[in-house]
């Protein structure tokens, strides 16, 4: 590479240097007067600017979204359960009631019950009316900060455990939720957030041995449920003729729709779903929370009553005694 | 362009002592021989040779060295002793040093006598008018204007970005003609122009039918792609306004800002029974549902509006709409492709990605809740070809008087001639943006020259 020559000093040098800068040619400019005319000139360009600019508003100045101010926790929790009163006996369903009042009411938490003919479902199976019974609890408890959905075939066995404390704590809940799992096991390349936080989890569920199961799950109450739940139970995924109904259904948004997948954290089934027989997933153990009769529902209400028997009297002792 | 000497090693190439290139030196330079240089940088020489590639002869040296100073660093140099190079005029100088005659006083010596003579006042008057001159021209006449109205603090332009979606179908479906590529190029000047104007992005996106979701059937849903890649890429973009290819705005001294969103509120309405040609039932009823949800406005609120779109005579409209960074966004734009939802609908889906925001507004209430829609003609009007079934509609057709912000061809494609449209939306949008010297020319002066000799002008 080559540089241009340096520069060549002048034979001529200049005979004096011009006067060095500052003083103003003009008359009249001293520094007090320049100050004045500063002055002047900012006053200008600021009127000039208020007459110019495209009025830039407050209205709209702050780019945040409204956020919903956060429920401030009144119950804490909302127990949402559907009933089918038609094809169950009475007596069978007012243990399940009874198991989760007393569950709600250890814990200063509300049991909201729901029947299953009690929404629209426009011909879609019935099971679909857990979701929209989830929504509505939203809707009836606005304060509420979580809501948990259990199936009505399930007792609560443990009522020493809080959900919040045994479930829903940030660290908890960072601690107990499987990162990286294939949301369909045991192959899908859709697999849960590995770089999920805890507080950031709006939404647990479960897996048992065939995929997602949406018998037992905690939403957080916020916009996002509300999107989660109203998406989940659009008429579209209705009409479909999902073999599993919405079971089905969440499989697919959860799978399609990223945003709800970085919600949602997937936990050990026997930390809220745990099952009484081993066949379709993790078997009950002493001290769970929450024991569900899978499948029974398929054989007939008998099945589920006669299964309930012996769980129902092990509950009561464990509400009792604790 | 033929050069009568070899190059000098200055690694631009070309003359690099601008000394040379002042005509009034009085020295014989050999600049002179040097057609194309005078009173040119020399930088703009060289950067033309390198433009005309294989310009005869002449060989470039600009492979390396090319930032600013080494390239300027003779120049800047050479300019310092320049001052008094000539020794002719300091003996003049010398000469005429106290003999100043009425005659000989250069301007700078007369002005200083005028404002020697002028009063305080006057002084302070000039000064004022001269100032006013000054910013009305550094506001309105410079590039700078741009800059401030980005500004977050003096224009908040940057929360504005245009997307263009331009090359319709092309690409794999089918060759554009000289017609398309026009209305391409009008399309994107008038779009340029405007973001140029008020300092908002523009971003032009290629629509050309894409293979990458041809197996996915979703091939008009690249809008939400394009979408999200511009949020991702302007990051202080507030709102996306989306705008097809066959639209023009017809008024760009009107801003987004003083247009519609300093007073969302009283622009949109957010209950479709105003204007519902889709016969949508709102609000929801369902009794599942929170009251805001069955609210017929959301929570009514200007704030809550994420989506603003128009309707037309058939039901959304998708040519031009707004949407606005939030969380909320973020979920219409990935629930907005679904595979059940397409499995069962395509038949019905003439639009697409339109009608399946429909279905979704329809459905949804967490959408319903967050969208706004405009009168159509605040930022989409149609020409009188489109929706023409019942005759002109005041609320959808564009009308010159009302000075109509945005025009969209809607459905040229299909039996209208695009480019026509184009054409003479374009010139009416020149004429109706006339400067006052132009209506002068024009309104006056050649209707006069008209009356009086009887012949059309163009001035």
């Amino acid at each position: 590479m080559h540089f241009a020559y340096p520069p060549r000093k002048t034979s001529n040098p200049p005979p004096y240097l011009p006067r060095s800068g500052g003083t103003s040619r003009l008359p009249g400019l001293r520094r007090s007067r320049l100050k004045v005319i500063a002055l002047v000139g900012i006053a200008f360009i600021v009127f000039i600017y208020i007459l110019t600019r495209p009025s830039s508003s407050s209205g709209h100045g702050g780019s945040t979204t409204t956020k919903r101010r956060a429920p401030s926790g009144n119950p804490p929790v909302v127990l949402v359960t559907v009933l089918d009163e038609k094809r169950y006996s009475k007596a069978y369903i007012d243990t399940v009631k009874e198991n989760r009042i007393q569950y709600a009411e250890k814990h200063g938490y509300e049991a909201f019950f729901a029947n299953i003919h009690d929404y629209d479902l426009k011909n879609a199976p019935p099971s679909w009316a857990s979701v929209v019974a989830t929504r509505h609890a939203l809707t009836r408890f606005p304060e509420a900060r979580y809501v948990w959905f259990l199936d009505q075939n399930a007792f609560i066995m443990n009522p020493r455990l809080s959900l919040e404390e045994h479930l829903m704590k940030p660290a908890r809940l960072e601690s107990l939720m499987i990162k990286g799992q294939p949301v369909v096991p045991p192959d899908s390349i859709i697999t849960t957030f590995t770089h999920l936080k805890g507080p950031d989890v709006d939404f647990v569920l479960t897996q048992d041995k065939e995929g997602l199961s949406s018998g037992s799950f905690v939403v957080r109450n916020g916009e996002w449920a509300e999107f989660l739940l109203e998406t989940w139970f659009d008429p579209i995924y209705r009409s479909y003729n999902f073999q599993k109904a919405e079971t089905h259904a969440l499989e697919h948004i959860v799978q399609w729709h990223p945003t709800i997948l970085q919600k949602l954290a997937l936990v050990d089934q026997r930390i809220i779903n745990a099952y009484n027989q081993p066949k379709q997933g993790a078997e009950y153990q002493e001290g769970d929370l929450v024991v569900r009769f899978a499948e029974c529902d398929k054989i007939g209400p008998q099945a589920c009553e006669i299964e309930s028997k012996r769980l129902a009297q092990q509950w009561r002792k464990a509400f009792t005694s604790s | 362009m033929s050069l009568s000497r070899s190059p000098s090693p200055v690694p631009g190439g070309g003359w690099s002592s601008p000394g040379l290139n002042i005509p009034s030196s009085g020295r014989s330079s050999p600049t002179r021989g040097y057609p194309g240089s005078n009173g040119t940088p020399v930088m703009w020489e060289s950067a033309r040779l390198k433009n005309t590639s294989g310009s005869p002869g002449y060989p470039s040296f600009s492979t390396q060295n090319q930032g600013f100073l080494s390239r300027h660093m003779r120049r800047l140099s050479s300019n310092l002793p320049h001052f008094n190079a000539n020794p002719h005029y300091i003996e003049k100088e010398k000469i005429v040093h106290g003999r100043w005659s009425v005659q000989n006083v250069p301007l700078l010596g007369r002005l200083r006598g005028v404002m020697a003579r002028m009063g305080r006042k006057m002084k302070i008057r000039l000064m004022i008018v001269l100032l006013f001159i000054i910013s009305v021209i550094v506001f309105y006449n410079t590039p700078l204007i741009y800059h401030w109205r980005r500004s977050p603090w003096l224009g908040g332009g940057q929360k504005f970005v245009i997307i263009l979606a331009a090359n319709v179908g092309g690409g794999v479906m089918e060759w554009k003609g000289a017609r398309e590529w026009a209305i391409e190029r009008d399309s994107v000047r008038n779009k340029k122009k405007y973001v140029s104007r008020w300092g908002y992005d523009l971003e032009i996106v290629d629509m050309s039918t894409k293979k990458r979701y041809a197996h996915e059937w979703r091939e008009s849903w690249e809008k939400v792609d394009f979408i999200r890649s511009s949020l991702r890429k302007y990051p202080k973009a507030e709102w996306i306004w989306w705008l097809d290819l066959n639209t023009f705005i017809m008024e760009p001294s009107y801003s987004l800002q003083d247009h519609i969103f300093n007073n969302l509120q009283q622009h949109v309405y957010r209950d479709i029974n105003e204007y519902n040609p889709l016969n949508i039932s709102h609000p929801l009823t369902d009794p599942h549902l929170d009251e805001e949800s069955r609210s017929a406005v959301g929570d009514g609120k200007a704030e809550s509006i994420n989506l603003v779109l128009p309707q037309d005579c058939s039901g959304f409209n998708l040519g031009s709409f707004f949407i606005r960074r939030s969380a909320w966004t973020d979920r219409l734009l990935d629930i907005w492709w679904d595979p059940v939802a397409y499995e069962q609908k395509h038949m019905e889906w003439e639009h697409k990605e339109q009608d399946a925001l429909e279905q979704l507004y329809k459905a949804q209430p967490w959408i319903r809740k967050h969208t706004a829609f405009l009168p159509q003609r605040m930022i989409n009007s149609f020409p009188a070809g489109a929706c023409s079934e019942n005759g002109n509609d005041s609320r959808i057709h564009y009308d010159q008087k009302d000075r109509d912000f945005v025009v969209n061809m809607a459905g040229c494609e299909w039996g209208r001639d695009c480019w026509g449209e184009m054409y003479n939306f374009r010139e009416l949008s020149y004429y109706l943006n006339r400067n006052i010297w132009e209506r002068f020319k024009e309104d006056l002066v050649a209707k006069i020259w008209e009356k009086i000799t009887g012949q059309k002008v163009k001035l």
